[in-house]
């Protein structure tokens, strides 16, 4: 019986070109405005999603941290003629979903709308990019936003490990600092400092656009001139250095809480690197695919040591990780730290078998097709490629490759980021006594 | 049934109504246009057609969650344990196997459980549904499970606990926060199981259970995607089919009832760093009053459907009161339903005040009316919050599952848009007046104060 079933499932042929799953258009407007386009009549919708490359966090000075996650907040709060109580209104009676977001890297925003409405809702993202009143009132309201939601963080061991990470991770570089601002910089902050970063970072220069849904390439082209034509064709962003990866190290930030959150993390490697899609493959195996994952077999399932462990591959301008992370109680920690160091020395030095090699590439070539159920989730897919400068055909030029992917190429790379004097160790909990550890009282950047 | 607050909480995204419809038609159109079907078991199918990419959906729900778990038995948490448990293998299926077949073919699986239902599903390549069908059948009747992997799975999920609850003194104080609100109610307890009687659960706790409930009868299987109903049913029939029913229990939801104390349940802790304000009351659900369900729906998204809506816009904007305030209400449920409402208070504002002022303001929008306009619009936009429900493939799924898992109909979900604009200025008033008068609600709230450790030292003085 057992055998039948697993005949059944690895027999069957991977899927065909993806390519033809995602038909992208890529729309040129008059104004020269470049985006791109899965158009798709069957919904009554249409999902926008935007971003200006290298406006985010990155560019807030050390004391006003938050200014790029203040602005994302404070565009739709009041633009053109209207105050925020009637911007908020305008979307809300038009069921328009609007909004902005910063990430380290990037300045980003999203629409989603009826199409019966979508006259009104570019209209408002408009306004809300070229008009924003940034009044004092709205400005306020959104620091104490900030504020509150910082404070309450403040129990959650999760992101208090994300705070440690950024310390150690990035120490002496931009990305150290907090992108959501501190309790301290968010005070700081002026309407005078959003209208400079408005004005002078978020131009056409750096603008990348996806669309999915119910529109066509024309009444796209025109839209986009409408909405976006009024920015400044140029801005400037800071340049940033890559970030020097520190060594071997370990870092605990104690707290008095029944399961310790346990960070590892390695420097990773570039989408452009050659050896990419061999490191998806060693990535999913190791521990991406979460059930079925080495880390989770072992970790999870063999010994019950832990609800979730994951590896996970992440590309930042300025720094690219390898990171593996879970969370086990207190007395654990040292078990699970053994058990992850033994699954990284047996896949840098022993080739992955042809069956976990097979059900790698079937699993991320055949899943592609279910990110692509939703106009929202296809426009994010497409934003993501463009950010990353892939091709418009990428998703046929990464099934191509992962095929090619063999057992000694993912040893290869494996051994490659899994280097033991590259390998930062963090932890939120109570102390687990692990030798050469850097121990923080407080933590930098949230107060 | 929940298609608002899905949409809102960004887990539905929307189909095909080809074209554009106005509000007024919208009322008439069925939300999913789901198809149905039963097989000769008993067993209800679903299917919700979207052939925008080649991929389905599959997903069961039983209709049996925590609140059906032996009472009194100083065990909790049954329910959810079997849910993990079921990944441990059948006699045909090796334990963890499942979840790597799915991978194997480019799907993603998972489960969950909550008080009235438990669902598996597996986001696949739709030519693999059959597949699936009868791994998921397997595991409906051939559950077989060895001493050490329910020794391991136990500790995995008292580490779930941990993570979600013990970790957090916010969690920990909203889990007794439930307990106090449905103090005669198996919903008082946390799904997961309290934290002493979880390392009590036995093979016999979970096989006893999994007996009783896991039976086509009380199982639907609902479809999402690239699918028809026939080739739906054709696969179901050849695999779910071949299982026979059994007779499964009544659930019983008792009901807490409306004591003459108003509850208050406050917590110091020195990780609190940000006072919050709870408050909760015990409502009908739409199991127990559809009436009172839709009323209560278009209540809560006209006082709290977004920042440019009356809680926020009152005590936010204008009185300074809040950093922010939202009430919810909960009514997709077999038992009682409630409201929550839950304010973070502005700086130099204690709870206490804050609490007054929200009074204050009830007060003022009982005595004074809401504004039809104000509900007009509310309605409009849940209207139209059924247009975007069918461009996803899981969400539809999701939607019908659990309304049809605590007991509705499927005509209860497509005609959702319908019922909410029938709803009146004068029913929406007269559920805000019945169930959150400051003065006279027909049940007391339960007030919850998550405050810092230093306040609490001030008291002392």
């Amino acid at each position: 019986m057992k055998r039948f079933y697993l005949a059944l499932f690895i027999a069957l042929v991977p899927l065909g070109a993806q390519g033809a799953v995602l038909d992208v258009q890529t729309v040129r407007t008059d104004k020269n405005i470049t985006a791109w386009l899965v158009e798709d009549k069957t919904v009554p919708v249409v999902s926008m999603q935007f971003a200006f490359l290298g406006a985010g966090a990155v560019n807030d000075p050390d004391d006003r941290q938050g200014v790029s996650q203040l602005l994302s907040n404070t565009l739709d709060e009041g633009a053109g003629d209207l105050d925020a109580e009637a911007f908020q209104a305008a979307l809300n009676n038009h069921s328009v979903q609007m909004s902005f977001s910063s990430s380290r890297d990037d300045f980003g925003g999203s629409l989603k709308t009826l199409t019966k409405y979508q006259d009104r809702a570019f209209e408002l993202l408009h306004m809300a990019l070229t008009k924003p009143r940034f009044e004092e009132e709205a400005l306020e309201r959104m620091k104490q936003a900030n504020i509150a939601r910082i404070r309450n963080s403040m129990t959650d061991p999760e992101w208090l490990a994300a705070r440690l990470s950024n310390a150690v991770l990035f120490k002496g570089h931009p990305y150290a600092r907090n992108s959501g601002g501190t309790l301290s910089s968010l005070p700081k902050i002026t309407a005078t400092d959003l209208r400079n970063k408005l004005a002078s970072q978020l131009g056409r220069d750096r603008l990348i656009i996806a669309v999915a849904g119910n529109i066509t390439k024309e009444e796209l082209a025109r839209q986009l001139d409408r909405i976006f034509g009024d920015l400044p064709a140029t801005s400037r962003v800071a340049e940033l250095q890559q970030v020097e990866w520190k060594g071997v190290r370990t870092a605990q930030y104690i707290k008095d809480i029944p399961q310790s959150v346990i960070g590892v993390s390695w420097p990773g490697i570039k989408m452009d690197d050659p050896d990419y899609f061999a490191a998806e493959i060693f990535n999913y195996i190791l521990g991406g695919a979460g059930f079925g994952s080495r880390l989770t077999e072992v970790i999870r399932e063999q010994r019950g040591l832990t609800y979730g462990i994951y590896s996970d591959l992440s590309e930042m301008d300025a720094a690219n990780l390898l990171s593996i992370g879970t969370s086990t109680r207190s007395e654990q920690v040292g078990e699970i730290l053994t058990l992850i160091d033994a699954e990284a020395k047996k896949i840098a030095v022993t080739p992955v078998s042809e069956s976990e090699l097979g059900q790698a590439k079937s699993y991320l070539i055949g899943s592609v097709p279910l990110g692509l159920t939703s106009t929202d989730r296809i426009a994010g897919m497409m934003i993501s490629f463009q950010s990353f400068g892939l091709p418009v055909d990428y998703l046929d030029v990464r099934e191509r490759a992962l095929e090619k992917v063999t057992a000694q190429d993912v040893m290869r790379v494996a051994s490659r980021l899994l280097d033991s004097g590259n390998k930062i160790l963090v932890l939120v909990g109570k102390d687990a006594k692990l030798s050469e550890t850097d121990i923080f009282e407080t933590l930098p950047d949230i107060e | 049934m929940r298609i608002g607050n899905l949409l809102r909480l960004g887990l539905i995204a929307p189909l095909a109504f080809l074209g554009s419809i106005g509000p007024a038609q919208a009322e008439f159109q069925k939300v999913f246009g789901a198809k149905t079907a039963m097989l000769d078991n008993g067993m209800q199918v679903v299917v919700v057609e979207n052939h925008r990419a080649p991929v389905v959906t599959h997903m069961i729900w039983y209709k049996v969650g925590s609140a059906d778990e032996p009472k009194g038995d100083g065990v909790s948490g049954a329910a959810h344990f079997l849910e993990h448990l079921m990944f441990k293998g059948s006699r045909a299926i090796p334990a963890g196997d499942f979840s790597k077949l799915v991978r194997s073919i480019g799907g993603n699986d998972n489960a969950f459980t909550s008080w009235d239902y438990t669902a598996y599903f597996q986001s696949i390549p739709s030519q693999y549904l059959r597949h699936v069908m009868a791994l998921e059948a397997d595991r409906m009747i051939n559950l077989s499970l060895k001493d050490k992997d329910i020794e391991s799975e136990r500790k995995v999920i008292i580490e779930e606990r941990r993570m979600r609850t013990d970790n957090d003194p916010q969690t920990l104080f909203m889990e007794q926060l439930r307990a106090a609100l449905f103090s005669n109610s198996p919903y008082a307890e946390p799904i997961i199981g309290w934290r002493d009687e979880m390392p009590l659960l036995s093979h016999h706790d979970v096989m006893d259970y999994y007996k009783t409930w896991y039976t086509p009868q009380n199982a639907i299987l609902v479809v999402s995607g690239d699918v028809t109903l026939e080739q739906a049913v054709e696969a179901a029939r050849k695999t779910y089919g071949l299982i026979p029913s059994r007779e499964v229990p009544e659930h019983i939801r008792p009901l807490t009832p409306d004591f003459p104390a108003e509850t208050r349940v406050t917590m110091h802790d020195k990780d609190i760093r940000q006072p919050v304000l709870f408050k909760t009351w015990i409502v009908p659900s739409f199991m127990q009053d559809k009436k009172s369900y839709y009323d209560l729906s278009v209540l809560a998204e006209t006082l709290s459907g977004g920042s440019a809506t009356r809680l926020y816009q009152t005590l936010v904007a204008e009185r300074r009161k809040a950093v922010s305030v939202t009430l919810s209400y909960e009514g997709d449920i077999r038992g009682q339903g409630t409201l929550w409402l839950s304010a973070i208070p502005a700086e130099g504002v204690g709870v206490d005040e804050l609490e007054q002022e929200i009074d204050k303001l009830f007060r003022e929008l009982i005595g004074n009316g809401i504004e039809q306009q104000e509900i007009g619009k509310a309605k409009t936009r849940m209207i139209d919050q059924a247009l975007f429900a069918r461009d996803s493939v899981t969400g539809p799924a999701m939607v019908i599952g659990q309304a049809l898992a605590m007991g509705a109909t499927l005509d209860d979900v497509e005609r959702w848009p319908e019922s909410i604009g029938h709803v009146t200025q004068t029913d929406v008033q007269s559920a805000f007046d019945l169930y959150l008068h400051p003065d006279t609600p027909k049940y007391l709230p339960v007030t919850g104060l998550l405050l810092p450790q230093k306040e609490k030292e001030e008291e002392k003085k």
